[in-house]
């Protein structure tokens, strides 16, 4: 077999590999009801934040523990655990992205990603602000 | 009708009408520089009308950029892209900032770089001048036409950076439109603070600089293509491309300075879509740059040189696709450009179209040839490293992609939730190889090389780097395989190349630019592993206990939260949150990190002020600060921070009081001082109060000791006037606390002592996090090194053309 064979077929094994990969590294799109039958899978959920529940952080107990309630698009409900520092004016939210699994009806997120409303715009979905914070392991 | 007043709209008509001077002229050098694509030398008619219109596009875009900024300039909110992005109060060094925050200001700003490199190569590119010309003005067009904003049978074309605040489609109906004084009132709605950084005033420019180089070789390889010519249009490409690599590289390095120093997520390269869509035209392009000096010394894989040439340019088109049609959505941090998501995909349709006909249809029937290199030989070496990059690449691309191909196969995929992870799963083997690629073919020859030659010549950079690799791997104490492995490449990368540079080329920096250009390549790997690599959150949390997970899966303990005055062991640092200080829109967090001398005592080695950036339209932004050492920096920032009652007056104000019930001799802590309660104070002058005859007073002496050992006493008194209780409280001004004597309870001989705080002693504390990023200086040095050793190269091939006819 000559050397361009060779080379050929490890480039097409690996692109095969990258796909594989890709698909497999990929989080979902879910609902927290759907994320909920999908344990160990990494899930992406769109939602807004409940406001009129409590959103807990006590950095003087831990600084590192933060968490809220949040409601999906199809309107389910989940507590939403992250272990990191609360971002900052997260209260200011218009959406909420977290990424992460449910597990014994709570969500552990490792991502949060929020939206925030333009002070200008009253509110309209154009002018958004995004702000990730990640949990590192 | 109504009467506007003080609105500037000439300069809007005036660029309205550049505007489609600038389309239409740009449409005309297509026609005429299409009729004089001939690759002959000679000026004819057609050339001369192509050049015209090109230079008439050029005076007209300069035009159009020209009045933009005088409107940014003159703080004309009656323009809708003035008032998006800029405000009053904006310090003018940020006004290239404002520029090309919008989208139409960066389609501009890339406009911009084509008119200057078209306008260079009319000049220098002789027989290809029609060709080439052809496709600079063919993209010049497809970027007017973003600009256009007219809207033929209701499909909108462009966006108009000229449009009227008023007449702009959000505002439609809003009171101000129809109100003829509205000028006196509307203020700018300002620059996302993130981009308020001078990094961001060079990035993009760099990167858009970069990004319009890579339209000459794809200009060359269609033209060669086109007119069959396979081979000559390498030698007026070459020196470009590596121009190209040496902008577009810096560009991207200066995209990760910006996040390092602006950004708080701890470090420089995040994987970040838009980061990955600078970085993939980049690989691709250093793997057309390294065929075409294959070619250029034999005719060997032709096909690829054409492909990565051509692609390279397709690439940057579909990172503008990808960063400004919104796709993305919610995967990338700065994504600021509202889309046209239609205008793009035909952009990129019609040149991926164009390219892939002459790559079948050509280069495919022509150029494939099955010769073989040799093993031993650099083109072999070479060739394999352009190979690799084109899997980097495209590993980058395609995960990158995943909301192209969730709208392409109806797929419900998100971002890997671990980016960092996933693309460093690829990322660090490719790397490995590249790296050992760049270490090796330096000595091997062209053709055919002297096996025991090249094993001699190897052996000393190949003996320093295993000694360099086992000192790092002893000093970092480096524990995992991978960048272990990586740190024997890239060191053996930098110390081949610098040996080939002395002992091969003698110093002579003339002609050692790509030795140079790969050791400063191979630091910046190096650097890039040590630092982040090994980067060391000392800001752990040692004193709490993680009392809310059981399961503890992800425990997260690298934020640590820090009283005002708090002094926290941050291994080897103590770090003392001092004061907080707040300058126009910027709050402070001043920390001081000590370390203990030989007698035991605090002292301060350096300060650092992270700061939170107030912006109540789009966010408070917090902005890191780092030390930096020789061998590493200390890189500090604010996780979080209560940001109530930052206003002077309600922090002069005092906030909830607290009633307390205490002894004489208990101590307490207020949020500044330790407090204690010394004895009862029962000689109080009546008199010098103004109190009555009849009322009985009893004070008591309190001491306030701060963290610093200053003293301040305070005696409250309390009065007992008939069977009413009365408290005069007491104040300590300079530590903002106030305290009442309540009343007493004799039998348990506790007193009621009310203590108040002022706003901002209270809410006066941090989340942190600190970072120890080692050795992060050899990650900058590489980068100067490559840029300047890739524009030595150039120089050097620039001058050998000119010898040569073309």
């Amino acid at each position: 077999m000559k050397k361009t064979h060779i080379i050929a077929i490890v480039m097409i094994a690996v692109a095969i590999g990258a796909i594989i990969s890709m698909v497999s590294d990929a989080a979902t799109y879910a609902d927290f009801n759907t994320a909920e039958q999908l344990a160990g899978k990494q899930i992406q959920v769109v939602g807004q934040l409940n406001k009129e529940k409590e959103i807990s952080y006590q950095p003087e107990q831990d600084a590192n523990s933060f968490s809220f309630f949040m409601v999906d698009n199809s309107g389910a409900e989940r507590k939403v655990i992250f272990n990191g520092a609360k971002p900052q004016d997260f209260e200011r939210s218009e959406q909420v992205v977290v990424t992460g699994s449910v597990e014994g009806g709570q969500f552990y997120a490792d991502k949060i990603l929020m939206k925030c409303p333009s002070k200008y715009n009253d509110g309209q979905a154009d002018e958004l602000t995004e702000i990730t914070a990640e949990s590192k392991s | 009708m109504i009467e506007y007043v003080g609105e500037n709209l000439l300069a809007g008509q005036v660029g309205d009408f550049l505007i489609v001077l600038s389309f239409v002229s740009s449409l005309l050098a297509v026609f005429f520089y299409f009729f004089g694509s001939d690759l002959n030398p000679e000026l004819n008619s057609w050339k001369r009308f192509g050049r015209f219109f090109y230079r008439l596009h050029s005076f007209a875009l300069l035009g159009i950029i020209g009045i933009l900024f005088y409107l940014i300039y003159t703080h004309s909110f009656e323009y809708y892209y003035v008032w998006r992005h800029s405000s009053t109060a904006l310090p003018t060094r940020y006004i290239l900032s404002c520029f090309w925050e919008g989208q139409e200001g960066s389609t501009m700003l890339w406009a911009f770089w084509n008119v200057v490199l078209g306008n260079i190569l009319i000049f220098t590119s002789k027989r290809w001048e029609g060709m080439v010309m052809m496709v600079f003005a063919s993209v010049q067009a497809f970027l007017g036409a973003m600009l256009l904003g007219i809207y033929p049978f209701d499909i909108q074309v462009g966006s108009n950076p000229f449009i009227l605040l008023r007449e702009h489609p959000d505002m439609i109906n809003l009171p101000f439109t129809t109100n003829p004084n509205y000028l006196n009132f509307v203020e700018g709605n300002g620059l996302n603070p993130l981009l308020q950084n001078y990094w961001m005033t060079i990035h993009p420019p760099t990167v858009f600089f970069g990004f319009a180089t890579t339209l000459i070789p794809f200009a060359y390889a269609i033209a060669a293509l086109w007119k069959k010519e396979y081979q000559a249009w390498i030698r007026p490409a070459l020196p470009w491309t590596y121009f190209g690599i040496a902008i577009l590289g810096l560009g991207v390095l200066m995209g990760g300075a910006w996040a390092y120093e602006a950004l708080s997520f701890g470090g420089f390269w995040a994987w970040d879509p838009v980061e990955n869509s600078s970085l993939v035209p980049w690989l691709i392009l250093v793997g057309a740059g390294h065929l075409m000096l294959i070619n250029r010394n034999k005719m060997r894989s032709m096909f690829s040189a054409f492909a990565l040439s051509l692609f390279a340019f397709l690439l940057v088109v579909y990172s503008t696709y990808l960063t400004k049609s919104g796709i993305l959505g919610e995967t990338s941090v700065h994504s600021f450009a509202d889309g046209l998501p239609g205008q793009l995909i035909i952009f990129l349709l019609f040149y991926l179209g164009l390219g892939l006909y002459f790559l079948i249809f050509r280069a495919g029937k022509f150029l494939i040839k099955s010769e073989e290199d040799a093993f031993w030989s650099r083109e072999f070496w070479i060739f394999l490293g352009s190979l690799v990059l084109v899997i980097s690449a495209f590993q980058i691309t395609l995960s990158t992609s995943i909301p192209v191909i969730n709208e392409l196969f109806n797929t419900n995929m998100a971002p890997p939730a671990k980016p960092i992870e996933h693309y460093n799963s690829w990322q660090l083997p490719l790397t490995v190889l590249i790296t050992l690629f760049i270490a090796v073919s330096q000595f091997l020859k062209y053709k055919k090389t002297d096996v025991k030659k090249f094993a001699k010549q190897i052996t000393p950079s190949l003996i320093l780097s295993v000694a360099g690799t086992i000192l790092f791997t002893y000093l970092l104490q480096i524990d995992k395989f991978f960048i272990n492995l990586l740190l024997f490449t890239s060191l053996f990368a930098v110390l081949a190349n610098l040996d080939y540079f002395i002992r091969m080329v003698k110093g002579n920096v003339k002609k050692g630019g790509s030795a140079l250009a790969h050791v400063g390549f191979g630091l910046v790997i190096l650097g890039a592993l040590l630092s982040a690599g090994n980067q060391k959150i000392i800001s752990k949390n040692r004193s709490q206990i993680n009392i809310n997970f059981d399961n503890d899966k992800d425990a997260n303990n690298e934020n640590v939260m820090l009283l005002k005055g708090d002094t926290i062991l941050m291994d080897p640092y103590y770090v003392t949150y001092t004061n907080r200080s707040i300058d126009d829109k910027f709050v402070y967090y001043n920390m001081d990190y000590l370390k203990v001398n030989s007698q035991g005592k605090y002292e301060k080695q350096f300060s650092l002020s992270p700061y939170i950036q107030l912006n109540q339209q789009m966010g408070n932004v917090p902005e890191p600060s780092t030390k930096h050492f020789w061998d590493r920096d200390i890189f500090t920032h604010i996780t979080f921070a209560d940001l109530e009652n930052l206003d002077s007056m309600s922090m002069e104000q005092y906030g909830e009081p607290d009633t307390l019930k205490l002894q004489i001799g208990d101590s307490l802590f207020t949020s500044n001082a330790i407090v204690q309660l010394m004895d009862f104070d029962r000689n109080v002058n009546i008199d010098s109060l103004g109190l009555e005859e009849s009322d009985v007073a009893l004070g008591v002496k309190i001491r306030a000791k701060t963290l610093e050992g200053e003293r301040y006493f305070a005696n409250p008194i309390m009065v007992l006037r008939g069977n009413r209780v009365f408290s005069i409280d007491d104040e300590i001004a300079d530590l903002g606390v106030k305290f009442g004597f309540m009343g007493i309870n004799p039998e348990a001989e506790k007193l009621s002592i009310l203590i108040e705080e002022k706003n901002k002693n209270a809410g006066d504390f941090v989340i942190m996090q600190a970072i120890v990023f080692p050795y992060i200086n050899v990650l900058w040095i590489g980068c100067i090194v490559m840029t300047l050793g890739t524009l030595v190269a150039v120089w050097t091939r620039f001058k050998q053309k000119s010898n040569v006819k073309i």
